[in-house]
């Protein structure tokens, strides 16, 4: 299939290969729907695939200006894309989520602090990968938590994104261990592809994650539950095609809607996910997560959504502290450990690694595959131990 | 060789993987085999081509990078180590693990010169894909053409760029298909992991 890919800042190819190519403000979602209205003129387009939050939407506003007939409504992208708009929508249709109130960034964080209930968290509207999400238990911590979560909001690359960054969510603590959906939304109806745990406890004071390993342990029932909880949230959110992430707590009073997002999982952990799927001519063969859902965009037959029968599991790399990275030692002896299959540094020798809340990019990821869920995440521990980052302290 | 030899699979997609080596197996040159029979002579890359059941198609040694190329959608986690074993042992082996590519005879009838078309890909990149890259502080060297198959290595601001395959995919492969349809392909040796550089930043998480 051809394909043009669209970013907000322009490839320096994009005059020589204009059908390869397209420069979109992701910002403005109708204005992008119509510049790609225009584009299709010449090169018309039969699917649009988002990659992550912002460019849902986008690809909602296009799917629907263009009349593709596979797509989410604009609306609906958004709900999914503002945290408050989502958690509003939620509660009115009885999802259980977290109790919440939005505050603005001007208030008084230490009158707020004597009025909320505690363990609480505080959220940003928008930022990805728990960037900014600080946990707080009693009033001092909410006043250091609140004032550092405004220097991230003030951060001139966040503050310029709109009136969302000058507000935040405080939310009651879910306590529970932390599951993660994904799953394909076809004309309304949710396709669970995968459901992970995450053994890591996420209790914060920062939300870092670490392991998904699938398929999940939790007891056949309680699985249920999440599905139904899910499958409630987008329906509630008006979404209809696509992929979704979810994340959800459970504990004695069932499941928490904690996040929803109209995206595929982030970073490189797709790759965690294979299907199983027979092909005429071709007997069985593996498809990828991009594959379904751009086969689903695109209007063609779907193969399996059935995941391999194997337990698989991701590491993404905690951010080993504040500095600047020059190596990584013992990728090599990493590899090595049985049931592992890929170490993918993503983090450059001279990148400056900032951890969680301030940071939102792990170094990279370990991929593990084996028979059991339990071998899959002793595995990838077993390689993080392997793996040493060498770095040198941030020059002012 | 005294130091353990390291090798990290950096797959490209479900058909290309580039495994980096912390040793130069071919300083300073580049060579590409297609089929066992091509591999004769060269152990690194007849070790690889006897891989049962990978259906390799291709194997590229330049440097410290060995790039294998198949046909089986499998993928790389289940045959990389195999690889990497293979390839440790023609390292550790008496014979040089890739022979110097010989002097083919002339050919009666040569259906693409290789070397016209290195010079004008080379001509392409110097005149129209090189001033490009340059503006995100990127360099793209053309490090040869073997049977239509064109070489290249990414460099500044493209080494490591997180839109690296976008640059490569959607602007120079549609360039070179555009200007010299004659090109079979293009192959990336860059060795992306060591780009401390890299224009954009390579995934968010």
């Amino acid at each position: 299939m051809d394909l043009t890919v669209a970013s907000e800042r322009s490839s320096t190819f994009e005059r020589a290969q204009p059908a390869n190519l397209l420069t979109l403000d992701f910002g403005d979602p109708r204005g992008a729907a119509a510049d790609v209205r225009r584009f299709a003129r010449d090169h018309p387009i039969g699917g649009v695939v988002g990659v992550d939050d912002d460019t849902a939407v986008v690809a909602a506003a296009i799917a629907a200006d263009l009349h593709l007939g596979v797509g989410n409504s604009e609306s609906a992208a958004l709900a999914a894309r503002d945290k408050h708009v989502q958690r509003v929508t939620l509660a009115a249709a009885g999802v259980p989520v977290p109790r919440f109130s939005l505050h603005p960034l001007e208030e008084d964080a230490a009158g707020l602090a004597g009025r909320v209930a505690y363990p609480c968290v505080l959220k940003p509207l928008r930022l990805a990968a728990s960037r900014g999400v600080i946990r707080a238990d009693a009033q001092a911590e909410f006043v250091t938590a609140r004032e550092r979560l405004r220097r991230i909001l003030e951060q001139p690359e966040v503050a310029k994104c709109g009136e969302w960054a000058r507000q935040f969510l405080v939310e009651e603590f879910i306590p529970g261990p932390e599951v993660a959906l994904e799953g394909l939304l076809v004309a309304g109806r949710l396709h669970v592809l995968a459901l992970f745990d995450k053994p890591d406890p996420l209790d914060g004071p920062f939300f870092e994650e670490t392991i998904y390993v699938t398929p999940s342990r939790l007891p056949l029932l309680e699985q249920g539950a999440v599905r139904q909880v899910a499958q409630d949230a987008v329906s509630a959110l008006g979404l209809r095609d696509g992929p979704v992430h979810a994340e959800l707590r459970v504990n004695e009073r069932g499941p928490w809607l904690i996040e929803l997002a109209a995206r595929p999982i982030g970073g490189r952990c797709s790759a965690v996910m294979r299907f199983e799927t027979r092909e005429a001519g071709c007997g069985m063969r593996e498809a990828s997560l991009e594959e379904l859902i751009l086969r689903h965009a695109l209007g063609l037959p779907l193969p399996s959504l059935e995941r391999e029968r194997r337990a698989a599991g991701v590491m993404m790399i905690p951010v080993p502290g504040a500095g600047v990275l020059r190596e990584v030692r013992g990728v090599a002896e990493a590899r090595a450990v049985p049931l592992v299959e890929e170490i993918a540094i993503t983090a450059h020798p001279g990148q400056e690694l900032v951890p969680w809340p301030e940071g939102f990019r792990y170094p990279g990821f370990i991929f593990a595959r084996g028979e059991t869920p339990a071998a899959v995440e002793a595995a990838l521990r077993a390689a993080h131990g392997r793996l040493h980052f060498v770095l040198e302290p941030v020059r002012a | 060789m005294d130091q353990p030899i390291r090798i990290t699979a950096e797959p490209v997609d479900t058909y290309r993987c580039k495994f980096v080596l912390n040793t130069l197996v071919l300083p300073s040159a580049l060579r590409r085999f297609t089929s066992a029979a091509d591999a004769q002579g060269s152990p690194l890359a007849e070790n690889i081509f006897a891989i049962l059941g990978a259906g390799i198609t291709e194997v590229v040694v330049s440097g410290n990078l060995v790039t294998v190329v198949k046909n089986n959608p499998a993928p790389w986690q289940e045959i990389g180590k195999t690889i990497g074993g293979a390839i440790r042992l023609a390292i550790a082996g008496a014979q040089p693990p890739i022979a110097p590519k010989l002097e083919a005879p002339p050919a009666a009838a040569e259906p693409v010169d290789d070397d016209v078309l290195y010079d004008r890909v080379a001509q392409l990149f110097d005149e129209q894909v090189n001033p490009m890259v340059a503006r995100h502080g990127g360099r793209v060297d053309l490090i040869d053409v073997q049977e239509a198959v064109v070489m290249l290595r990414l460099g500044g601001g493209c080494q490591g760029c997180g839109m690296a395959d976008v640059t490569l995919r959607q602007g120079i492969e549609a360039m070179l298909h555009q200007a010299i349809p004659e090109v079979k392909g293009i192959v990336d040796i860059t060795d992306h992991a060591a780009g401390a550089n890299p224009y954009f930043a390579a995934a968010k998480k």
